[in-house]
This record gives structure tokens, C-alpha cells and sequence, in this order.
């Protein structure tokens, strides 16, 4: 997977894994925007990294449905420098979420489903972006959808 | 309503950097479950039988891949549990699946039970089965990673080899 540096329009390489606890002290508020400790016991927090980089660009919290074949995106954030007009890499969300979907799809095939419960104001940014399905209070994203999301980041 | 700290930001702008953290009432919980689940109900059923077999495809891409790219060696995940994998996937039968590789159903049940490794032909008669959506390096990885647990970890071999080495180097790295 890749994120696009945009001062300069070129394409870097990510690596997504698993939080260490140690890490946890790193994801502070001031700069990825939540108390991610708080999740710890609740959720799986990954991280988004450029390959062979210690900077963390990204976090995102999974909440795991094995009875329902469906994974939560709980959080998602992008640190502060990636956020708004002067953001210095395009793709971060959108290369999580397709981790997200790949992960979904690795343990449950074709009952894969990946959701999340949007705020009102942005869930038709979530529709329009990554083809999200509306359920009312929540969106999800299954089958072709989930293909279509892991090839748009991951090819 | 979005939290103040994102003040500054537009819509646009934080969708496409966050995914926030909605809290719901009990009532509002149970309503969500609900509809999520007649939305994908409905969702599922309209999924065509190329879709389904397209995931599951991935879904066995991506374990390989994993699995591959982890130090870890797993006695389990042999070549012959992916192939059953495979087969299981695609929904075939031994029987059938040997013929439409052109191997005999013995050999297949031989490479499936690990009794048997698979020749470099078997492998790329797996990627053109699979219209390449699993790659030939993938299966033979697999069984490269068999191969170095084995080499790595043999002491009888490395015991009944032994005699026939002399005048070893008298370094030590």
C-alpha cells in the first residue's frame, strides 16, 4: 500500500501492524487527537507507518464480531500535520480502511463486512469516498465493496 | 455533532482524516444491529456466485500472504493445507480437480497429505487454475518455508551426515 507525499507527488511505501503497548505513550492526543490508551482493552489498535520509517502517520482502533463475520472501525485518525489543507500525505484513512477490509476478508471470506458508526455530518463523505452502504445509524461495506476498497489502496 | 478540537476543519476535510467515535444509547444500539443486519441479509443475498468465490479467493491470497511474510514457521500451514483450502473454496471434489489439472486423484491426495512435495509443474498448474489470482511464488514459498524448518531443525539428518564431512574449518563465526 501506498500514501501520496504531496508537496512532491510521489508515492510512498506504508507498512500497517499491531500497536505495542509501549506505543501506546506515543499515540498522544495533542497529536493523533485521542486518548488511545482508553482502547487498549476494548479494541485492536494498528498503526500506519512509511516502510523503514518510526513515525506514526495513522492509528485505528478494530472491534472484532466473529459471530456477525464483522470488523468495527471504532477511531481512525491521522496525525495533526495530516489533517486539512496542509496535510503532507494524501491516503492515510483510505489505506487503514483498506486494511480494515483486508483483515475482514482474511478471516471471513465472502460474510466479510466492515463498518463503522458515522457522526451525521460525514457519513455521506464516507459514502462518497469508499462506496460505504447506508444502515441507517451505521455504514458498511461487503463483497465487491470490500474488493473494490483494498484494490483502489493496495494495487 | 463533532467535537469542538476539530474546529477549523470542514466535513470534508475530517472524513477524510478520522473516523470518530459515535456514542449511542442502548435503544439507538439495538436499533443499528437490527438494520445492519437486514441491510447485509439483503446485501449477501444479491451477491453473485463469482463475487463469493472472488472473496473467498482473497481470502486464501491473503493468509498466504500473511503467512509467508511471517518469521514464524506453523507444522499446520503446509502446501498440502492450502491446497485443501483451495479445493474446499472452489468447491471441487478430489476427483475432479485432479482431472482438470491433468494429475492423477492419487497424486493430489498424496500432495494434500504432505506425502508428496509438489513439482515446479504442479505449482504452475495451480496459478493457471486459479487464473493467477494465487500466484505460482506464492505456493512455492510455502514449501520453501517447509524446507527451511526442515533443514534448519533436522539433528538426525545433520547426525547421519556427519561422516561423510572431514577437515572442518576451524573457525568459529
Amino acid at each position: 500500500m501506498e500514501i501520496i507525499e504531496i508537496v512532491s507527488n510521489s508515492k510512498r511505501k506504508i507498512v500497517i501492524s499491531s500497536v505495542r503497548d509501549e506505543e501506546l505513550n506515543v499515540l498522544t492526543k495533542r497529536r493523533y487527537s485521542f486518548i488511545w490508551k482508553t482502547l487498549k482493552e476494548s479494541a485492536a489498535i494498528y498503526k500506519l507507518q512509511i516502510d523503514g520509517e518510526d513515525d506514526i502517520l495513522g492509528a485505528m482502533a478494530l472491534v472484532d464480531f466473529p459471530n456477525e463475520f464483522r470488523i468495527e472501525i471504532k477511531l481512525l485518525a491521522s496525525s495533526k500535520e495530516n489533517v486539512g489543507k496542509i496535510k503532507k500525505y494524501e491516503g492515510i484513512a483510505g489505506c487503514l480502511i483498506a486494511f480494515c477490509c483486508r483483515e475482514s476478508i482474511k478471516k471471513y471470506g465472502y460474510m466479510a463486512c466492515v463498518s463503522l458508526i458515522p457522526k451525521t455530518e460525514l457519513k455521506h463523505h464516507y459514502i462518497n469516498k469508499y462506496g460505504m452502504i447506508d444502515a441507517g445509524w451505521q455504514l458498511y461495506l461487503d463483497g465487491k465493496g470490500l474488493h473494490n476498497i483494498i484494490k483502489k489502496y493496495s494495487l | 455533532m463533532i467535537n469542538k478540537q476539530f474546529a477549523g476543519y470542514s466535513d470534508e476535510e475530517i472524513a477524510d482524516a478520522f473516523v470518530l467515535p459515535q456514542k449511542l444509547t442502548k435503544r439507538q444500539q439495538a436499533s443499528a444491529a437490527l438494520e445492519l443486519v437486514k441491510a447485509r441479509k439483503k446485501s449477501l443475498g444479491g451477491m453473485s456466485e463469482i463475487d463469493k468465490l472472488t472473496a473467498n479467493l482473497l481470502q486464501l491470497k491473503f493468509q498466504l500472504e500473511d503467512y509467508i511474510k511471517s518469521e514464524d514457521f506453523n507444522e499446520e500451514k503446509s502446501f498440502g493445507y492450502f491446497l485443501k483450502e483451495y479445493l474446499h473454496l472452489i468447491n471441487k471434489k478430489r476427483n475432479e480437480f485432479a482431472a482438470e489439472i491433468g494429475i492423477h486423484e492419487t497424486l493430489l491426495s498424496q500432495l494434500i497429505n504432505n506425502h508428496r512435495e509438489p513439482a515446479n509443474s504442479i505449482i504452475i498448474r495451480l496459478e493457471l487454475h486459479s487464473n493467477n489470482a494465487i500466484p505460482a511464488a506464492y505456493w512455492y514459498r510455502v514449501v520453501e518455508k517447509e524446507k527451511e524448518y526442515f533443514i534448519q531443525t533436522n539433528k538426525q539428518l545433520r547426525k547421519n551426515q556427519k561422516k561423510f564431512v572431514k577437515n572442518r574449518l576451524a573457525v568459529s563465526l
